[in-house]
């Protein structure tokens, strides 16, 4: 059973139509990158998986059933689906610690004790452990970055979303974070990602997406995609962003 | 409330800064000239001689009389603070309410109370509300009257701290599997209360200068209690006793503005944020991106694109 199902599945924010007949069905385990011009629905699609957007047609299944509405249900839902946001968007009142802990103490019931050993462990992992007493805004991009996603692995999630984690990154800033995202990727975490780094596709992902116009167009793993792109558009995209 | 106040325009280079010199002295001449002028009007009237001033000291039942006043208008202050804060807090979670029941009679009973005068409030409570059978001292009238007025603006006040807050701090917790209650309670109540302290702290002063409009139903604070003096008196006291009872409403206000930002200090070194100045990390100073750059929620303005 795939962790994650969308079928026919379409979205307009009045009369502009973002997401059409989108299907996409994602493994235990796999790593699906999402590619594709500005506005093709990218983050919009992410942002449903966990009910941040709701949709107007089809279906979504996380473990095989249909994405509870409200309410507690909805809440324990999203507890298992860790998000990685573009402008990180960690709590900027609480310091790092207290970011990591929040979830698993509040949401999760943890102790304490047991929510901050491990939070450190985490911020070890993602190698910003010094940090762990400073505010948010007293971090660089990248170290906030990082300590949002392992405010996200504090809630043992089985599947990770991240919405463009990079794009608010200076360019020696980003390796730092998708060097934590391949490691991630390697412990068997189930991913989506929609990123516009390439080598990170084709080095992390087990299926890329190409989604242009709220469709997915093409999706395939990576050697095939990048190697014979079979839509015009996916050609388009792919020479354009190359280029440089 | 930082350290550094605020200007409007760039630093000033060295023919603005000529520029502010002169226009300074220029200022200080005229302001020292009228205060000698007046000085000297009241001298030539005999307003500051040593006996009217020496008042404070020869009438005891004087200071006893300011005195008590001072300590209705903090009682009747201190209760209306209190309780105008728990009912904008009130009002505003009420107006930003998922349920229309409850969101229309939130905005009709702000927006009632916002636009009449505060007067009008107190009278209303002291006059009006007993033909409606309902009796009140003049302690609670004004209070209440207080607490309608201010609980509207202070609603208000919480509202625009409330929504000044970006929308990705709600949406992270959120996406942690918070509930909406605690996400108000852990996230948008501390955030918007940093935000909000220096407007709610400026309009808790006024509420406390507006006790002085107890006065209209006879009760007995500060400037109430110094009119009844200087009655009694003779209103040649009319001077030095409202300059006291001046000098003692700056004092509490600003008594009260430095107790605010004594807790903001306090917190700010609990939990920062907000609109505090804090120490910059080294390892940030030293990335391309100066620190200053780096936004404060920890991300550009924009949620998404
Ligand atoms: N909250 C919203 N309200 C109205 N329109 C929206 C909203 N969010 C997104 N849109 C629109 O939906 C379309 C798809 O947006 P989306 O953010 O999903 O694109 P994207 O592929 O992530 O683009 P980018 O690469 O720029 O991040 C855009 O036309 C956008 O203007
Ligand atoms: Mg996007």
């Amino acid at each position: 059973m795939p962790l994650v199902t969308l079928e026919g599945v379409g979205k307009s924010f009045g009369d502009n139509r973002v997401l059409s007949d989108v299907d996409l069905s994602v493994e235990a385990g796999e790593v699906v990158v999402v590619i594709g011009p500005s506005g093709s629905g990218k983050s919009t699609l992410c942002r449903c998986i966990n009910r941040l957007e709701t949709i107007d047609e089809g279906r979504i299944l996380f473990e095989g059933n249909p994405l509870p509405a409200e309410g507690r249900e909805l809440a324990r839902m999203r507890s298992r689906v860790g998000m990685v946001f573009q402008s990180f968007n960690l709590f900027a009142h609480r310091t790092i610690l207290d970011n990591v802990t929040l979830g698993p103490t509040k949401v999760l019931g943890q102790k304490r004790g047991q929510a901050e050993a491990r939070a450190r462990e985490l911020l070890a992992r993602v190698g910003i452990a010094d940090k762990a007493d400073r505010l948010p805004r007293q971090l660089s991009g990248g170290q906030q970055q990082r300590a949002a996603i392992a405010r996200a692995l504090a809630m043992d999630p089985v599947l990770m979303l991240f919405d463009e984690p990079t794009s608010a990154l200076d360019p020696e800033m980003i390796s730092e974070v998708l060097d934590v995202m391949r490691s991630l990727a390697a412990t068997g975490m189930t991913m989506i990602v929609v990123t516009h780094e390439m080598g990170f596709a084709r080095s992390a992902a087990d299926r890329v997406a190409f989604m242009a116009d709220g469709r997915i167009l093409e999706i395939a793993p990576p050697d095939d995609f990048f190697g014979a792109p079979k839509s015009e558009r996916a050609r388009d995209f792919l020479a354009r962003i190359l280029q440089h | 409330m930082s350290g550094t106040p605020i200007v409007l325009a760039d630093p000033p280079g060295p023919r603005g800064r000529r520029r502010i010199l002169i226009s300074s002295i220029i200022a200080l001449v005229v302001i020292a000239g009228l205060v000698t002028l007046a000085l000297l009007r009241l001298a030539s009237k005999g307003q500051l001689d040593g006996e009217l001033w020496s008042v404070f000291v020869d009438q005891p039942d004087l200071r006893t009389l300011l005195w008590n006043g001072l300590l209705d208008t903090l009682r009747a202050a201190l209760t209306a603070m209190v309780l105008a804060v728990i009912l904008g807090v009130a009002l505003a979670m009420a107006r930003m309410s998922r349920h229309r029941a409850v969101r229309i009679p939130a905005v009709a009973v702000v927006e009632l109370f916002r636009s009449l005068p505060v007067l009008m409030l107190i009278l209303f409570a002291y006059l009006g509300l007993p033909a409606l059978g309902w009796k009140l001292s003049a302690f609670w009238a004004l209070v209440l009257g207080l607490t309608a007025y201010n609980g509207a603006v202070i609603s208000e006040i919480f509202r625009a701290g409330i929504a000044s807050i970006d929308r990705g701090q709600t949406e992270a917790a959120a996406a942690l599997g918070l509930r909406p209650v605690q996400i108000f309670r852990l996230i948008q109540f501390p955030q918007a209360v940093r935000r909000m302290s220096p407007t709610l702290i400026s309009q808790l002063v006024t509420l406390l200068k507006d006790t002085s409009l107890g006065f209209v139903i006879a009760y007995s604070e500060l400037l109430r209690s110094g009119r009844g003096a200087v009655e009694f008196l003779g209103s040649r006291y009319a001077l030095p006793i409202y300059t006291v009872i001046a000098v003692i409403y700056i004092v509490t206000n600003n008594l009260l503005s430095a107790l605010a930002r004594w807790l903001d200090r306090q917190q700010n070194r609990r939990l920062g944020g907000g609109h505090a100045e804090l120490p910059v990390d080294g390892a940030v100073a030293t990335g391309a991106r100066p620190a200053a750059a780096v936004p404060e929620q920890g991300g550009p303005g924009g949620t998404r694109t």
